[in-house]
């Protein structure tokens, strides 16, 4: 069984704040003018990261289903003059990038991951398997536009990052991840569910990934 | 952080647009270009640009996507059975995905395409296509994706939560892409010529899908030394004093030190990522010669790390490793080795990759 002990969370949901409110309202956690080309997602993934104080000998893991709705729906219109800017920022680990980009902050070990039905147990695995000392496991959505009426984006904008390590003292939850007889597709937990369960302090001990059961015991 | 311990590669293929791993070993020491003047934005036009697409398939998308018959046949040479149970997991790693769809559905309205258009969408549409179970865990960090699948493959073998790995990785090129590379200017009506120094920089996109089965102990290959950095300070350019790629570099020369290996650049054809590049492969591992095929093949994006270890094994068998291709030289570095290399008393060969964000990925493949 992997465990590791969860030390620090910071979370972020945004309701209905668009962009614009989400940058007036962040733009102090960040170095100056560097907002300005920020997505949603990188604002708020900024912030939850700044709250954690990555450290260079940190791994990060992120996961999002969707990543730069915003980025990617302004690239796909940008066409047939496609914008370079909207180009670079779409790509998948953009939020993340944008943030540490912004703080000139190099780390080692960075693991974009995507998916849908196990993210949440994958992001985990990567993250429990890790050998550096601490390991800070983010992610996030963001709300899209014309690509959610196609059912192709996320209908919520959260972010979320947390910080694991070995050390108990002074955890706030137990992380496991065990491997399981049931070895069914079906043990379906999203990214939206583990960041609910994070924001309402909820007990997780359920099958979040074939052969993989995931709890989170919190102190 | 100690690098992991050693992994062996059971079997490893690949397809591009000169074949699959044989047939495109055998090309590129023959010194054939695959990249061929297209429109930028296919039926849409545009500058003609240097792309290699896989034999037989369009440049637009369609749906479904036209690529799966490739990936198919590359598919069914896969060792072994089970991929996507619990004990057999699977890696999927692009930075392209089926995001050709969305592109395809935003210009011409046809809802067929989306559902290809995002990256989950895509993933589990190829697990059921090639029949692999539920356990499919899809990394996505732009053109060092499939290095990042071989790491974690790699460490799930080692906690023993797998029996063998599967690392899998596809990127067919579409106008979404070749727009964007287009608009940062570095795809233009020029041919790549990496480690070249020239007065202007360019690269090419390919095709490319490959694999790799991983394993504790069964194997001709072992891949050592695997090792990430992340720069985090452009999105696209790295530090001007080259410490991004000294840093990834390090533990892998410390890991080699005393064998003679021959190096798999990353060169796309751009101009200062390459000097900042050979230069620090020069100074990691001195007197090793410096190859890369992007030049004909074009750059595989999320997949060129799995690709071109595919091929790195096909030389290692052969004895003979292609050449850099898409220029005669001379090279930023006396190192850069544009004729065959002679393999014959090597150990075997670092490969490295990099990235959007200045990421940089290395490992050293060699014999078990």
């Amino acid at each position: 069984m992997l465990e590791r002990q969860l030390h620090a969370l910071s979370l972020a949901d945004a309701g209905a704040e668009d962009l614009a409110a989400t940058r007036e309202r962040l733009k102090d956690r960040f170095p100056r003018g560097a907002t300005r080309r920020m997505t949603q997602l990188g604002l708020l993934l900024g912030a939850a990261l700044d709250d954690l104080a990555p450290q260079p000998g940190d791994t990060i893991v992120y996961a999002s289903s969707f990543a730069e709705t915003g980025a990617l729906e302004g690239y796909l219109d940008s066409f047939p003059t496609a914008s370079p800017t909207l180009f670079q920022t779409s790509i998948h680990p953009s939020a993340v990038q944008q943030a540490l980009i912004a703080r000139q902050h190099a780390v080692g070990e960075f693991f974009p991951l995507t998916g849908r039905a196990h993210l949440a147990a994958q992001a985990l695995q990567t993250a429990l398997l890790a050998p550096a000392p601490r390991v800070i496991l983010c992610g996030g959505e963001e709300r899209g536009t014309w690509l959610l009426a196609h059912r192709a984006a996320s209908d919520r904008t959260f972010a979320f990052a947390l910080a694991l390590s070995r050390d108990p003292a002074g955890s706030l939850a137990r992380v496991t991840l065990a491997p399981a007889a049931d070895d069914t597709a079906n043990a379906e937990f999203t990214l939206p569910d583990f960041f609910d369960a994070l924001r309402a302090r909820q007990p997780i001990d359920q099958l979040a990934a074939p052969g993989r059961r995931l709890g989170v015991a919190w102190i | 952080m100690a690098p992991p311990s050693a992994v062996h590669l059971e079997s490893a293929g690949c397809l591009t647009a000169l074949g699959d791993a044989r047939a495109t070993h055998a090309a590129l020491l023959r010194g054939e270009i695959a990249l061929r003047p297209h429109p930028v934005l296919g039926a849409d036009g545009g500058e003609h640009v240097p792309l290699a697409l896989a034999t037989g398939r369009g440049f637009d998308e369609t749906a479904p996507p036209n690529w799966i018959d490739g990936v198919r046949a590359l598919a069914v040479t896969i060792p072994g059975d089970g991929w996507g149970t619990a004990r057999r997991p699977v890696w999927v790693t692009s930075s392209n995905f089926g995001v050709g769809s969305l592109y395809a559905f935003r210009r011409h309205g046809d809802p067929a395409h989306l559902a290809y258009g995002t990256p989950h969408r895509s993933v589990e549409w190829l697990a059921h296509e090639l029949g692999w179970g539920a356990n499919v865990t899809t990394v996505s960090h732009a053109c060092v994706s499939a290095h990042l699948g071989l790491l974690l493959a790699t460490r799930a073998l080692e906690a023993g939560l797998a029996e063998r790995a599967l690392v899998f990785s596809f990127d067919f090129i579409s106008p979404f892409v070749a727009g964007g590379f287009h608009a940062l200017k570095i795809l233009n009506a020029g041919f790549p010529a990496p480690y070249a120094a020239r007065a202007t920089g360019s690269i090419g996109l390919g095709d490319g899908a490959a694999f790799a089965v991983l394993t504790r102990d069964a194997g001709d290959f072992t891949i050592t030394a695997q090792s990430l950095h992340n720069e985090m300070h452009h999105f696209t350019a790295n530090r001007a004093d080259g410490a991004g790629f000294a840093t990834c570099l390090a533990p892998v020369a410390a890991a080699v030190s005393g064998r003679r290996v021959w190096l798999k650049g990353h060169g796309t054809g751009t101009l200062e990522a390459a000097r900042l590049e050979c230069a620090a492969l020069a100074e990691a591992f001195p007197g090793a010669p410096l190859t890369g095929w992007k030049g004909s093949l074009g750059h595989t994006l999320g997949s060129c790390g799995l690709v071109e270890l595919a091929l790195a094994c096909e030389a290692i068998r052969a004895g003979r490793a292609p050449g850099t291709l898409g220029s005669d030289g001379p090279g930023f570095r006396d190192h850069v080795a544009f004729a065959p290399l002679d393999l014959r008393g090597t150990d075997g060969v670092v490969c490295t990759s990099n990235a959007f964000g200045g990421a940089h990925a290395a490992f050293f493949l060699g014999h078990a």
